[in-house]
């Protein structure tokens, strides 16, 4: 985290600007960065919760989806409090209801509370759009809570650097939010910017900021936003009272890797190298006369690379890949042999019960 | 596609040239243009990135936690050389998967790395890659936009990340700066131009260390490098060879550690160096180096920082008043440094004390300075033709001369003055049998304080002095908790201690479990107080567990701050190792080779590769274990190849010992060896 916090230093180009005007529409056509700014900078919230202790933010940020006071945010531990605190950008002040929260999307939808007649900017989630890497971009949040007077949230730029899926894997992305998400290439995430706006130059809606999160795949901590896109039935369906949560595919299910191992290498007629390090290579030690294994030519010494397009990392890898196999599955190997890679396919054969 | 390009290149310099005057808000037409150019330069050079899986491998280096995930390389020619980041290849997989824009997936194989700018050549066997097109290092121009690519994020399309070319000539003369964010998803891959064309490859890297993990703790933070392409391509044909570059070297060491302060006087050019073949000597001053005057050694760093072996460097010098040039070939390996060895134990005067030459202790048995008749007693007042006015600069002298060489030393002996001719000798691997203790003389009376030992056996706080209000030296034994940390020590200090001498300084290094304290104070506390010993015994935070790679600089900071305190020589401060702690002792002394001179091993083997042997580092390693210990004969070996490195090392045997702590003849042979150190 220190090291976030120095970024935020020197990496980050916070823009602030006094808003003169409230817009009270969308609609207004922005045309430079300055301008989108200001016209976004209203629809933007602070929300104070829960927290200030262990290190957890007590402050987050929120967007308006409604004229009538509806607002999007992350699902966090800042909504677990009795009174949720939302302080517009002009630093009006409101208490709002957490309506509904889609725990799986990570997205929370809250309702201002005492805020009949007033209108107030949004942003209609169901016109987000999508945009690829290399598009300019502005992320909207109350990160560090900055922001802390009556005064707009900060603003960074930056580019989209990637289009990528998450998936919410022990050990590689800590998260409870699994899917596409937008990369971003400037310090957007950060202690309570999390349920922030990512928009285009234009003021056009892309994407929540989500929480932070580190990618064990290169050991960094990540930028990036979960696409409206992906938000905005949800959204919808809480507003109109309409929402019925989806079952939790993981609540009964657990980690894919506490599964039994269903099928062995054994199963096809190889064997492994001994496992002795965490990512000992999986090269195939011996295979039995007659089996499967030996039927398409697997040899001692191949280097199994890929399980169903899947990369195949260590030994363990190798059994968790196969162990997930089902009865009447294809089983297809590429393995390096020598400087070659060699594709092999193998029917997965029938288990009897009870094994 | 060309035209709107140049078009767009148009207006972004219109953009550039307007604003030196005023600010003015881009327009959104620029800043949409900018938008498209950034993403036409990237798909502009996608197609020469590839994206590389590992399989296999360690899972840290250097307590730095490794990712699985891919990374990017640089297609630089069609039949399939591919460079990447050293960085992407530090687990060590057991193989490499390259997959190109097109979907074809192949096997890597590492010719060879580029160590000085810590990058890869992979190969994989395929033809019609799409080569980079490189941008001329000239044209290059700080503030200009520059685009990081990767290929690590997603599989399909590139990672970018914008921003600007924020400085040339980085790193010692090797790297263009970016404050586009540059991390292990770009790493390998390349910073180009807003029109794709290919500024350099990314890598990691830091001007204070030359480690491959070095300069990642700034990665996304607007600091990120880029090996210049040109300068990958002039050294490509080098790497094909499949040999790795090393660093160039031209072979001489300034007097001054001072980058910033020093200046460019040569304090030793080194034997068989290329510096040495050409002519050039001890005391020549460096003007200029491939043209570019320099006065400071960070200059001449600066100069040679981007050099690999194999690479030419211009040189001019002035000798007196006599200037000379030279074009060096610089070579990746120099011969290693050996000392000479006269065979004299200098006399332990008293520090303040300025005297003429310096007065001999005590003569090895068959040593050059005994074949001409040197006696204890003898002064040496000048060595070839410089007069001596200590010890050290004595040892420094006779350093310089290479062994087998001849060197005049003038004697005075009874009032009368002779001039001798010693041909030197390599350090002896064994010990003298016997070595007579230096005399010191008692200190003035107040000048210390003396530790109270308790009625219980316990020794006094170190706290307890300050409630006296007395700082001097304590001496005796005594101890200390470290406050903000779990460390400890212990200390014993000569009870006849006299500030007005040069005491050995020895840290004690425990083996997991057990701090062996009361055996090491019992058989070391008479040896200490006789050849002046003083005792640092250092306490692991985890006694159970042992020496962790982070308490390296507790032990650093203790020594240090005892050297302050006491009135330590230098040139023999020893670590000590037994048994598992060994492998952490050998880690310190070559880390920290500016402090320890000395290392002693009992029963433990050196498992880190030594440095090379450096003048300005004297280093000399005692390995001391018991003749019926398992590991008896690999000490023995460990010390033959230290000496192959050229290093002065002991390896004394105890007999009918098995693996323990050494007995009191082995303590007396480390005192011996300790009281030794000096020699020259």
């Amino acid at each position: 985290m220190s090291i976030k916090c120095r970024l935020m230093q020197f990496a980050i180009c916070i823009l602030q600007f006094a808003i003169c005007n409230a817009f009270l529409t969308s609609e207004t056509s922005a045309q430079t960065t300055r301008e989108t700014i200001a016209a976004v900078q209203p629809k933007v919230v602070k929300i104070f919760g829960a927290g200030g202790i262990k290190g957890l933010a007590s402050h987050g940020t929120g967007f308006f989806v409604s004229k009538e006071g509806h607002i999007a945010t992350i699902w966090s531990h800042v909504l677990d409090a009795d009174v949720v605190g939302v302080v517009l950008s002009d630093g009006r002040r409101f208490t709002a209801k957490v309506l509904g929260a889609e725990p799986q999307l990570a997205l929370a939808v809250l309702k201002l509370n005492n805020a009949d007649g007033i209108e107030f900017p949004f942003f209609h989630a169901d016109e987000a759009i999508s945009a690829g890497s290399g598009t300019r971009v502005l992320g909207f949040s109350n990160m560090f809570n900055v922001a802390a007077g009556d005064e707009p949230v900060s603003v960074v730029h930056g580019v989209i650097a990637a289009k990528t899926t998450i998936e919410a894997r022990r050990g590689v992305f800590d998260s409870p939010y699994s899917g596409p998400v937008f990369v971003v290439d400037g310090v957007t995430n950060n202690s309570g910017a999390a349920g922030g706006v990512l928009t285009t130059r234009d003021g056009l809606l892309l994407g929540m900021i989500g929480l932070e999160l580190r990618n064990a795949k290169s050991n960094t901590w990540m930028n990036y936003a979960i696409p409206v896109k992906e938000l905005s039935s949800s959204i919808g369906q809480i507003i109109s009272g309409k929402f019925e949560q989806k079952r939790d595919p993981r609540s009964d299910d657990t980690e894919p890797s506490a599964k039994p191992r269903r099928y062995k290498p054994l199963d096809f007629g190889f064997l492994l190298v001994p496992d002795v390090v965490d990512r000992t290579p999986a090269f195939i030690d011996s295979t039995l006369p007659d089996s499967a294994a030996a039927k398409v030519g697997l040899k001692p010494d191949d280097l199994v690379l890929f399980v169903n397009d899947e990369l195949i990392q260590s030994c363990r890898a190798l059994q968790d890949a196969i162990g997930r196999l089902e009865s009447g599955d294809q089983l297809r190997l590429v393995v390096r042999r020598g400087n070659e890679l060699v594709n092999v396919e193998m029917l997965v054969p029938k288990k009897r019960e009870k094994e | 596609m060309m035209k709107s390009a140049s078009l767009m290149l148009l207006l972004l310099s219109c953009f550039a040239s307007t604003s030196a005057f005023a600010w003015q808000a881009p327009t959104r037409e620029l800043e949409e243009a900018e938008e498209q150019a950034f993403k036409r330069a990237v798909s502009q050079v996608a197609p020469s990135l590839v994206r590389i899986e590992t399989v296999g491998g360690l899972d840290q280096v250097q307590n730095f936690l490794l990712g699985n995930g891919p990374t990017t390389g640089l297609v630089l020619s069609a039949d399939g050389y591919v460079i990447s980041s050293s960085f992407n290849f530090l687990s060590k997989p057991a193989s490499i998967l390259v997959t190109t824009t097109d979907g074809r997936r192949m096997t890597a194989k590492v010719i060879a790395n580029d160590t000085v700018r810590s990058l890869t050549l992979l190969k994989v066997e395929a033809d019609g890659l799409v080569p980079a097109r490189a941008a001329v290092k000239e044209s290059i121009k700080v503030g200009q936009w520059a685009i990081a690519v990767g290929r690590a994020l997603d599989a399909n399309a590139p990672n970018v990340s914008v921003g600007i070319v924020s400085a040339l000539n980085r790193v010692w003369g090797k790297a263009i700066q970016t404050d586009a964010k540059v991390s292990p998803v770009n790493y390998g891959g390349v910073l180009v131009d807003v029109d794709g064309t290919v500024l350099g490859v990314l890598v990691p890297l830091s001007p204070q260390d030359n480690s491959t993990v070095a300069g990642v703790e700034w990665y996304d933070s607007g600091i990120g490098f880029a090996i210049p392409l040109t300068d990958v391509l002039a050294t490509l044909d080098r790497l094909k060879q499949g040999k790795d570059l090393r660093a160039g070297l031209a072979g001489f060491t300034f007097s001054s550690t001072d980058m910033f302060g020093g200046d460019t006087k040569i304090d030793r050019v080194r034997y068989d160096s290329p510096m040495y073949r050409a002519g050039f000597k001890d005391g020549d001053q460096i003007l200029e180096l491939d043209g570019h005057k320099v006065t400071r050694p960070a200059q001449v760093k600066h100069v040679l920082g981007s050099k690999i072996e194999g690479d030419k460097l211009a040189i001019t010098i002035k000798r007196g008043a006599e200037t000379k040039q030279a074009d060096l070939t610089l070579v990746g390996e120099l011969p290693p440094f050996e000392a000479g060895f006269l065979g004299v134990l200098p006399t332990r005067e008293k520090l303040a004390g300025v005297a003429e030459g310096v007065g001999v202790r005590w003569v090895y048995p068959d040593s050059p300075a005994a074949k001409i008749g040197l006696q204890p007693r003898d002064r040496i007042v000048k060595f070839r033709d410089q007069a001596i006015t200590s010890a050290a600069q004595l040892i420094d002298q006779v350093s310089r001369v290479r062994p087998t060489e001849k060197a005049s030393v003038v004697v005075r002996r009874d009032g009368k003055e002779e001039t001798l001719e010693a041909t030197l000798a390599g350090y002896p691997a064994d010990l003298p049998k016997e070595l007579p203790t230096s005399p010191i003389e008692a200190a003035a009376e107040g000048e210390v304080k003396k530790a109270v030992e308790k009625p219980d056996g316990k020794v006094e706080a170190e706290g307890d002095k300050k409630a006296e209000g007395s700082d001097k030296p304590r001496t005796g034994r005594f101890g200390e908790e470290v406050a903000d940390s779990k460390n400890a020590w212990w200390a014993f200090v000569p009870e006849s201690y006299n500030p007005a001498y040069g005491y050995s300084l020895l840290a004690w290094l425990h083996p997991p479990g057990d701090t062996l304290e009361a055996t090491v104070y019992d058989s070391w506390k008479l040896e200490a107080e006789r050849r002046g010993i003083i005792l640092l015994g250092l306490k692991a935070a985890n006694v159970g567990a042992g020496w962790q790679a982070n308490e390296a600089e507790f032990v650093h900071e203790t020594v240090v701050s005892f050297q302050k305190k006491y009135s330590v020589d230098a040139g023999r401060v020893v670590l000590h190792g037994y048994d598992k702690s060994g492998p952490f002792a050998t880690h310190l002394a070559f880390k920290h080779r500016d402090v320890f001179r000395g290392l002693i091993l009992a029963a433990s083997l050196i498992t880190e590769r030594p440095p090379e042997n450096l003048p300005e580092y004297r280093l000399q390693f005692q390995l001391i274990c018991g003749s019926k210990d398992p590991a008896h004969a690999f000490l023995d070996r460990n010390a033959n190849s230290l000496r192959a490195l050229k290093y002065p090392a002991n390896f004394t045997s105890l007999p009918d010992l098995e693996h323990r702590y050494p007995n009191a003849d082995g303590v007396d042979a480390m005192a011996r060896w300790i009281d030794s150190l000096d020699r020259l």
